[in-house]
């Protein structure tokens, strides 16, 4: 059925050292697990009204090599298209641009492969979706003809495939993520710093048995012994003081806890050449952030409370380790060790059985989840490193989408209603709290000619209102919305290819972000003014 | 859009759709949508402007696209560098048959296609060249920076000044970058606020006392590699300043220098990986522990023999190559002395041909040095690192690591710099508009929730910054003649009013002339090291009313000057503002306004720059220079000095909160 254009020239093989050194920049970004999953995509484009954002995006995505695309594009080349599209020129005009950019795009990358439509076989966008083909996601440039849009959107609630639609006309664009459901992201990337978890205020009996041997004799201890007691170990010590001194707890408030860093530090010993001691030094300033009592941070919270709206999504292996992280919270009360061990003033030696007693701790905690995994049905075929990343990441896993899809509780358009009241409202304290003014007007204005294919009459301001006042009544008298409306008019369906190459850089940051279900995606809709220079995400 | 009308009979047939879809035409010409959005008159200022790319890397494909989309009139492009496989991954007007070719060549090759109104002019050289004057850069509407290093784009920001043409600066990291309009007097300039200096480490800490894995790799980069193949030891990446009280230390390292440089001559016998091995891993290791004091608080390193090592690598040997292809790995102890030995080897057949080149006149110099692209030195500093780390009980690193350490490698994709060329041609807009009050400082906040970009209104200028804020004039000058007393009697004590003060004259070396320095006032300045494009900045030394900092840019006189060997331009103007009474700073200007949230991220401002002058010679005892004579100094350059990543970039910006 599909026609490979590229058939002519195969895919160079790369030997894979060759293959790492091209992509050496980006896997230092997303590792071998986010550009394997890159190769295993499949994206179609479906490319509508001028086109030039959907050619950007694509680019930014063949460069980085997914494994393969189509497009899908009716249109025929035109003089204008040379002027604002990079891909195409003049032997292309008067032929397919479906053909011309999957020619001109695949040239960026070897190592993918493109294919295009309408062709001989494949004639329309519906006969398109009902081949077997699956695709990973799908982008569509707007506007584009109601019907075609209704069989997209089919589409990817048949195959819970995401969408992504883009609209960008002159200064303004918008683009808006269509997730099929809760979308889970266990490897958020999250600031290395925030990753410390020492558990000091729950240790468990290895590590208290480790630190009391260290710190039996503390007072006769010798000048470089006592200077190179692990920061934890003289943390675990003066707990165990403070706590006995307070009932059994350990300091709890702001108060307590400046009370208890003063602890620390008077007992560094000074008598010496430095006249004071580095890991005290070090204790001291851990104690505000080590001492916190651990709360389910509120990303995983929304994952232990996720109805789910599918037995399918029920199965799939997050859902079963997530399953199996929560019944470990609910019995033991805190997550499972991530178990690295921050750098620390330290004798070598002391140092490495330290961390080897975290992660003694964290290999159990994992092995403990993975069991109970492997007893769940379906659980047999979860892999042991997909349950270790999620044990390391637990604190940071997200959940995407939580409440939208399908099966959310709200419709859009009553959503859309909601959020432009809370905007709108906004908006006229802007002023006073020195906030910046929704740019709401834009998505407004630029989908209300979402299905406004016909470029040889441009949208008109009264009609641009009147379909605004039909989805979000009222809005259609707001000052900024009118302005943004004229705007919009000016444009005539036209785009500026510096504010398309912006947008498909931001589109395709996101569908990289989806594929490799690394780092966090925007939820769900990313709008930008390239008058004011500014972008806001709106959840619609 | 029309889908069947127009199509040519060779593609496929139309689609059945067609017949539902109204016929329509687009008859707008090439650059119709640019007049529809941008208007007739900012489309026209467009395609009169004469503009300057700088760079034609990651951020300098997109903007030429950009640029040339646009319709910009005149495009030049300079870049340096030639095309590396590793650029194919973003830099997309190159391609694998590109490989090795000049960046700037071939994207002019490449983008000219796409627009023939516009005029692209490549230059493949370095903008520091003497070629790239003042005038030269006199004579762009506006320059864009995409650069990747911070010299170059020093100089860039100094030139543009100097020019007083506005600058579009702009650069990338992984996913975070960031876009600023500079325009002078106008707008903060690239120096007003401290940017982070490459890190120096002490040179003790490298060749003595090393703690982690990083001064393991500069030791086997800056000095092992360069002892033994280059051209001797790296100064630049080591701090002697620190190290007042190791005097002693100091100078055992130096001998320990010289007889790693003798045992260099042995290159090509079968006996040298054994000799340098024992050398660096054994002999210098065993003298170190030696050093009782120094390691009362640390624990001594254990020197490794050979022979031993040797004996226990006989599996890793049978597996060479596997070893060799695997850099995601962390190498066991027996497997870094093999990529040790091997890529000695490799290191070694090259300078052996290298020095029979020389021999035959074909080749100017036997030498090798690090390059992060070049596997062969970059297996050596890896092993050679590994092998040092683990006397020191260091944890080793894979290659992939240590390239990246070495390298100073930044993470780089194509969507950062498509976002960040978009950025700098809306900015191009406003300046081409001259309203600079709409310019914005823009940075990408990828991991910011409610948006993706954060921009805010332009800094105004830091009136205590040592670039622009300053007065900045020219000076035309006979330099076959003139004298540095020239240039103090007739032109800044006549003609630019500082008849009756105290005054110094000071270039990026040091103090020219002050009061009590007047040795060099019957030199010539071109004795002095003053060429075409040097500045010179004079400082008022008055304690009442001083003048502002001057910088004066030196040009070679284009007619012959009659009677003084100086001239200024347009002197009846010329008015030295005095500096400013101290006031607060004006920290409102960055806080006020609907835009004002900067992310915490985005800029380094942390290290002032280092003030230390560097020595002509390359003695390696010099604790501490302070010289007021100046003194020609070689430019360090910045691939040479490994940065420390802190890690500040990239990850995600999850603080976690302490509630109390």
């Amino acid at each position: 059925m599909t026609e490979i254009i590229m058939s002519q020239t195969p895919p160079i093989l790369h030997a894979p050292s060759e293959k790492e050194r091209k992509y050496d920049r980006q896997l230092r970004l997303w590792a071998a697990s986010g550009q394997s999953a890159l190769e295993s995509a499949n994206i179609l484009l479906v490319n509508s009204g001028v086109g030039a954002v959907g050619a950007e995006t694509l680019k930014n995505l063949v460069l980085p090599g997914i494994g393969r695309f189509a497009i899908y594009d009716e249109a025929v080349v035109q003089e204008a298209d040379l002027g604002i599209n990079f891909f195409l020129d003049e032997s292309w005009l008067g032929r397919s641009r479906s053909q011309g950019l999957t020619e001109l795009i695949s040239e960026l990358n070897p190592d993918v492969q493109g294919t295009w439509y309408p062709s001989e076989n494949v004639k329309t966008l519906e006969s398109l979706l009902v081949d077997d083909s699956q695709f990973t996601i799908i982008l569509y440039t707007l506007p584009i003809r109601q019907g075609q849009l209704a069989q997209l959107e089919a589409y990817g609630q048949r195959h819970k495939t995401p969408l992504v639609a883009i609209h960008s006309a002159g200064f303004y664009s918008y683009f808006q993520l269509n997730l099929p459901g809760a979308f889970p992201i266990v490897d958020t990337h999250p600031d290395e710093t925030a990753t410390t978890d020492l558990r000091l205020l729950s240790p468990w009996p290895e590590l208290v048995a480790f630190a009391e041997e260290l710190t039996k004799d503390i007072d006769n201890l010798d000048n470089f012994e006592h200077g190179h007691l692990p920061y934890v170990v003289i943390l675990l010590h003066y707990l165990g003081q403070w706590k006995a001194s307070h009932n059994g707890n350990p300091p709890s408030t702001y108060k307590e806890k400046s009370e208890f860093r003063k602890l620390i530090q008077a007992a560094a010993r000074t008598d010496n050449a430095e006249g004071g001691e580095e890991n005290f030094d070090e204790a001291a300033a851990a104690v505000l952030k080590t001492l916190a009592t651990p709360s389910l941070p509120s990303g995983l919270k929304e994952v232990f409370d996720h109805e789910h709206t599918s037995p399918a999504e029920q199965r799939s292996g997050f859902w079963l380790i997530a399953d199996a992280v929560k019944q470990f919270y609910e019995k033991h009360g805190c997550l499972p060790l991530p178990g690295k061990l921050p750098d620390m003033k330290a004798q070598s030696k002391v140092y490495v059985q330290l961390q080897n007693i975290y992660k003694a701790k964290a290999r159990k905690d994992a092995a403990e989840i993975l069991e109970a995994v492997r007893a769940m049905p379906g659980g047999d075929r979860v892999d042991a490193s997909e349950v270790e990343l999620f044990c390391k990441n637990a604190a940071f896993v997200k959940l995407v989408n939580a409440t939208g899809g399908p099966h959310a509780k709200t419709s859009p358009a009553s959503r859309l209603k909601a959020v432009a009241e809370q905007e709108f409202s906004n908006d006229e304290s802007a002023s006073l709290t020195l906030s910046p003014l929704s740019l709401l007007p834009i998505y407004l204005a630029l989908q209300a000619t979402s299905h406004h294919v016909d470029s040889a009459t441009p949208p008109r301001a009264d009609n641009i209102l009147a379909a605004i006042a039909e989805r979000v009544p009222g809005a259609e008298r707001n000052e900024r919305v009118i302005q943004a409306a004229q705007e919009v008019v000016r444009a005539a369906g036209g785009e500026l290819h510096n504010v398309a190459a912006l947008t498909g850089g931001l589109v395709a940051q996101e569908t990289i972000k989806i594929v490799t279900k690394q780092y966090i995606p925007i939820d769900n809709t990313c709008v930008y003014d390239g008058i004011a220079g500014r972008c806001q995400v709106l959840r619609l | 859009m029309d889908p069947a009308l127009g199509r040519d009979g060779t593609t496929a047939s139309a689609p059945a759709a067609a017949n539902t879809v109204p016929v329509v035409a687009r008859p707008l010409a090439r650059d119709g949508f640019n007049a529809q959005s941008l208007g007739r008159g900012l489309n026209a200022h467009v395609k009169q402007a004469r503009v300057l790319m700088v760079g034609a890397g990651g951020i300098g494909c997109e903007l030429l696209k950009n640029l040339v989309l646009t319709g910009f009139g005149e495009v030049h492009v300079v870049d340096l560098d030639t095309i590396d496989l590793s650029n194919l991954n973003r830099q997309f007007l190159f391609r694998q048959e590109h490989i090795k070719k000049s960046k700037a060549l071939v994207a002019k090759e490449v983008a000219e296609k796409f627009n023939p109104a516009v005029k692209i002019v490549a230059h493949h050289a370095n903008i520091k060249d003497a070629q790239f004057s003042l005038e030269w850069f006199s004579g762009f509407t506006m320059v864009f920076n995409a650069l990747d290093n911070l010299d170059a784009r020093r100089h860039v920001n100094k030139m543009c000044l100097a020019a007083d043409v506005p600058l579009i600066e702009s650069g990338t990291t992984g996913f975070n970058g960031q876009v600023q309009v500079i325009k002078k007097g106008v707008t903060a300039c690239y120096d007003c606020s401290p940017k982070e200096t490459p890190k120096t480490f002490p040179v003790c800490t490298i060749r003595s006392t090393p703690s982690q894995p990083i001064h393991c790799i500069v030791w086997a980069k800056s000095y092992l590699l360069n002892e033994i193949f280059g051209l001797s030891e790296d100064e630049s990446a080591f701090d002697y300043s620190a190290d007042g009280d190791n005097a002693k230390e100091i100078a055992e390292l130096k001998r320990e220098s010289e007889a790693l440089r003798k045992i260099r001559e042995s290159v090509g016998s079968p006996e040298f990986h054994e000799m340098i091995f024992d050398k660096v891993f054994n002999a210098d290791i065993v003298r170190l522990r030696s050093m009782e004091e120094m390691w009362k608080t640390r624990k001594p390193p254990e020197p490794l023999v050979y022979s031993d090592l040797l004996e226990k690598a006989a599996e890793a040997l049978a597996s060479k190559d596997a070893v060799l292809q695997n850099d995601q790995k962390v190498w066991s102890l027996e497997e870094n002395l093999v990529v040790f030995k091997d890529s000695l080897d490799r290191l070694s057949q090259r300078v052996l041909e290298m020095k029979k080149a020389v021999a035959e006149g074909t080749a100017q110099d036997a030498i090798i040095t690090f390059d992060k692209d070049d596997n062969d030195t970059l297996d050596f500093v890896a092993a050679s690192a590994n092998l040092r780390s683990a006397l020191f009980g260091i944890d080793p690193k894979s290659k992939f690591d240590i390239k990246q350490m070495a390298g100073n490698i930044i993470p780089a994709i194509a969507t950062t710099n498509a976002i960040v060329a978009g950025l700098c041609v809306l900015e191009a807009f406003k300046v081409l508009r001259g309203e600079y009050d709409k310019a914005k400082e823009v940075f990408l906040t990828p991991f910011a929730p409610a948006r993706l970009l954060a921009s805010d209104r332009s800094r105004e200028p830091n009136p205590d910054c040592p670039v622009c804020g300053v007065f900045q004039t020219r000076a035309y000058v006979d330099l076959s003649r003139a004298t540095l007393n020239d240039l103090v009697e007739d032109f800044l004590k006549l003609q630019l009013g500082y008849g009756g003060k105290d005054l110094s004259v000071s270039n990026e070396v040091g103090i020219l002339y002050d009061p009590d320095e007047t040795d060099n006032l019957d030199k010539k300045l071109s004795d002095l090291g003053i060429k075409p494009d040097s500045f010179l900045t004079i400082t008022d030394e008055d304690d009442e009313d001083p003048f502002v900092n001057v910088v004066v840019a030196i040009q070679e006189a284009k007619q012959p000057l009659e009677d003084k060997p100086i001239r200024g331009v347009a002197l009846e103007n010329i008015k030295i503002p005095t500096k400013p009474k101290k006031t607060p700073a004006p920290e409102a200007a960055s806080t006020v306004g609907p835009d004002s949230r900067i992310p915490s991220e985005g800029v380094s401002e942390v290290l002032p720059p280092a003030k230390r002058p560097h020595p002509e010679s390359s003695s390696e005892d010099v604790v501490e220079v302070v010289t007021k004579k100046a003194r020609t100094v070689p430019v360090i350059a910045d691939d040479d000095i490994v940065v420390i990543d802190d890690g500040s970039w990239g990850g995600g910006a999850i603080v976690i909160d302490d509630s109390d």
